[in-house]
């Protein structure tokens, strides 16, 4: 007959306590102790071999053999010792235990009861793990970051010929293919835009201030001026809110013409001054000249969007 | 770590509570705990790494090979370029292809070692068959990964390697003809044959050996470890201990040294790329990589001539090895794990393994006599 786990443990002298746990043999998935706890013994639990049970009459209760002077013999538990069943993997463990509920104890195994160092062995795997991690984090981020930052382009694209500007204070648009190498790849080409106003005074002072605007390179090197008396503006076909690319249109509240962008509908005069909408910043004026025959040029500088200040990219 | 101390005092702090709050929704502890208590019948031992540094150079192949493809491209076009950008442009790109081509050797050399110790130590017997299956599955899927990346720089090397290899792989019985045009992705190498290999190599084996090295470990857990082929239950009982600590501590320093072992030579040879491929092999004299030598140079013998030949050395006897294999726990049934009385074994393992070595030996001797 099974017993029951918390069933009483009586020697021949009287009743000693139940018991509270049982442990399992790892090998043999055998039982091999049942933990008694004392009767009012303030919950001090004994381990008690398997063989001492002598008998079981019923599921209720076992019967000890000796006296209990000889149960208190038996060692205390020390819990600290054991795993549950549930904390450790052992093939096949449970297949043949029929106890339940209550506590099913394995002992650690005799080398790992006198383990003080567990947790040094555990800061030292963690340490060995951070030394192979560790010296591949600055590698690794060399390595993406290596096509991140490239030095600004200071190219100068013919765009077109100003001839094509007839009225003043209207935005033209100039489309211009540029190359473009990236990597590894074969030279591309890309198309882009700018936009050129030709300015009356007024317009130019709004834009310049009186001042000649400077362009440099990475450096800090001055690389081109714009005088603040030039007649044509260029702006960089790239909307300053979020990138989107403008349009000039003449709309009802403005039937001069305005420059448009279709995304988030900011609004810029003709000299690139916000009028409306959520952009930060005045359009971009690029670096631009023109020869004696009305051949444009520009640097194609581009900043980036969504901010207030212009902070170049290419 | 082990619930000795289920008290503590102090008040938790912000990590502590987070894994407090994981723990009591799936039992973080319980699953940590059954993980790390996991009895070494025996103890701790060296042999036992193979298996966790395999997994080791796994995840560093992946991580490597993640890197690698934020500028490879898998186009006839750019593939060599692109290659030769990452050695010659990228901040340390030398280093991280370097460290995935040498990891890609040490993964053929640990898997070596593994089979080996696993098979000596007769741990393939019941109840482990299907570890041993599943096993040889990897096996499979390890070479497979050497087979397909080894194209992907698309220089004369890969090239040829791969023409070679489909080659061999043609001469199947009844399926060789589709398999050779499903991996080329037509009758002849090219783009197609290129996207093919490069979708394999970095989609379909990890996938398939992550599923399989899971099951493996599933498997292995489930049957619990072998452990050493000679010592009463006594002896084996005085000795366990858990995979924590000692058996985790052997692992991590395995797993360093192939770390600095792969790093060093990554740092000594790095990988250097012959011309970009043409279908004109010019000088080159076309050879697989080292762990498939001992099968190339045995279809240079006599008795491998011929198409009938081709197919023994090629297909046959390295498929029927592999089949012998997989019987292999069927077959063997005694349950006698001491590798020194089971004669049979020890001689065949050692067969085997001169048999590969001399194979090696001669097919590098070989070329130095072509050059
Ligand atoms: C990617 C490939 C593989 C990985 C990641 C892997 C991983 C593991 C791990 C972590 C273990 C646990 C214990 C130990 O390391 O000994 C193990 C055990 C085992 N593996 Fe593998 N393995 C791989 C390939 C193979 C191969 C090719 C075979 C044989 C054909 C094999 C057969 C076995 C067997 C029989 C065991 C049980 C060993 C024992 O109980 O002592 N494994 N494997
Ligand atoms: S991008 Fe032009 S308004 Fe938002």
């Amino acid at each position: 007959m099974q017993p029951k786990i918390t069933a009483n443990a009586r020697c021949v002298d009287g009743e000693v306590g139940s018991i509270a746990k049982i442990i399992v043999d790892p090998l043999s998935h055998e039982i091999s102790h049942v933990v008694i706890r004392e009767r009012g013994g303030q919950g001090v639990e004994r381990q008690v071999p398997i063989d001492q049970i002598q008998a079981v009459p019923n599921e209720e209760e076992v019967l000890l053999q000796g006296s209990t002077d000889t149960f208190r013999q038996w060692p205390v538990l020390n819990r600290g010792d054991y795993v549950t069943i549930h904390e450790v993997e052992i093939a096949h463990l449970e297949d043949h235990l029929h106890v339940a509920p209550g506590e099913i104890l394995v002992p650690y195994p005799r080398l790992e009861q006198a383990v003080p160092r567990r947790s040094f062995f555990a800061n030292m795997t963690h340490a060995i793990g951070a030394l192979i991690a560790l010296p591949l984090v600055f590698p690794v981020l060399k390595y993406l970051m290596q096509p991140m930052y490239r030095p600004f382009d200071n190219t100068w694209f013919p765009v077109g010929n100003v001839r094509k500007v007839k009225k003043e204070n209207i935005g033209y648009q100039f489309k211009y293919t540029r190359g473009f190498k990236e990597a590894f790849m074969p030279e591309q080409h890309i198309e882009k835009n700018i936009w050129v106003v030709k300015a009356t005074p007024a317009v130019q002072q709004a834009i310049y201030g009186g001042k000649d605007r400077k362009f440099y390179d990475d450096k800090g090197n001055v690389v081109w001026v714009n005088k603040a008396n030039a007649t044509h503006i260029g702006f960089s076909g790239k909307c300053p809110h979020l990138g989107c690319g403008y349009k000039w249109r003449r709309t009802k509240n403005y039937p001069d013409g305005v420059f448009l962008c279709p995304c988030h509908l900011s609004i810029y005069d003709e000299a690139g001054k916000v009028l409306d909408g959520p952009a930060p910043r005045p359009l971009d004026v690029l670096p631009l000249q023109v020869n004696a025959v009305g051949d444009m040029k520009i640097i194609d500088v581009e900043y980036k969007a969504g901010v207030k200040n212009q902070i170049r990219l290419l | 770590m082990n619930g000795s101390s289920p008290h503590t005092p102090n008040e938790p702090n912000a990590f502590e509570k987070v894994v407090a709050f994981v723990d009591e929704r799936v039992g973080l502890k319980t699953i940590q705990a059954k993980v790390l208590n996991e009895p070494v019948p025996g103890g701790s031992r060296w042999a036992y790494a193979f298996g966790s540094c395999l997994l080791f150079i796994f995840i560093m192949q992946v991580v490597t090979g993640i890197l690698l493809m934020f500028y490879y491209v898998p186009s006839i076009d750019h593939a060599y370029m692109s290659t030769q950008y990452i050695i010659h442009e990228v901040d340390y790109g030398w280093f991280l292809l370097s460290y995935h081509f040498w990891g890609s050797s040490a993964m053929v050399v640990m898997v070596f070692a593994h089979m080996s110790q696993v098979f000596l130590w007769g741990a393939y017997k019941k109840p482990r068959e299907l570890v041993w299956l599943v096993g040889l599955a990897l096996f499979g899927l390890v070479m497979a990964f050497g087979f397909t990346g080894y194209l992907l720089p698309w220089d004369q090397r890969a090239y040829w390697a791969t023409v070679v290899g489909v080659e061999i792989m043609d001469k199947t019985p009844i399926i060789g003809d589709f398999l050779a045009r499903f991996l080329k992705g037509g009758p002849t190498p090219g783009q197609m044959t290129l996207s093919r290999f490069f979708v394999i190599h970095v989609m379909v084996l990890p996938a398939g050996l992550m599923g399989l090295a899971g099951l493996h470990i599933f498997l292995f857990r489930k049957a619990g470890p072998a452990g050493p082929f000679r010592g009463t239950p006594e002896q084996l009982k005085a000795k366990t201990d858990y995979f924590f600590p000692r058996q985790i501590w052997k692992d991590i320093v395995a797993m360093a040294s192939v770390f600095l072992i792969i790093c060093s030579l990554a740092f000594i040879e790095p990988v250097v790329l012959l011309e970009e491929a043409t279908p004109d092999p010019g000088d080159y004299h076309p050879e697989p990589e080292w762990y498939f030598l001992f099968l190339f140079q045995m279809l240079r013998l006599k008795i491998f001539s011929g198409e009938f030949g081709q197919f023994l050395g090629a297909i046959a006897i390295p498929g029927a090895f592999l089949a012998f294999l997989a019987a292999l726990p069927f077959l063997d049934r005694s349950p006698e794990r001491d590798i020194f009385k089971r004669p049979l074994a020890l001689i065949g393992w050692i067969v085997i393994m001169a048999g590969i070595l001399l194979f090696t030996v001669s097919a590098i001797l070989n070329r130095e006599f072509l050059d």
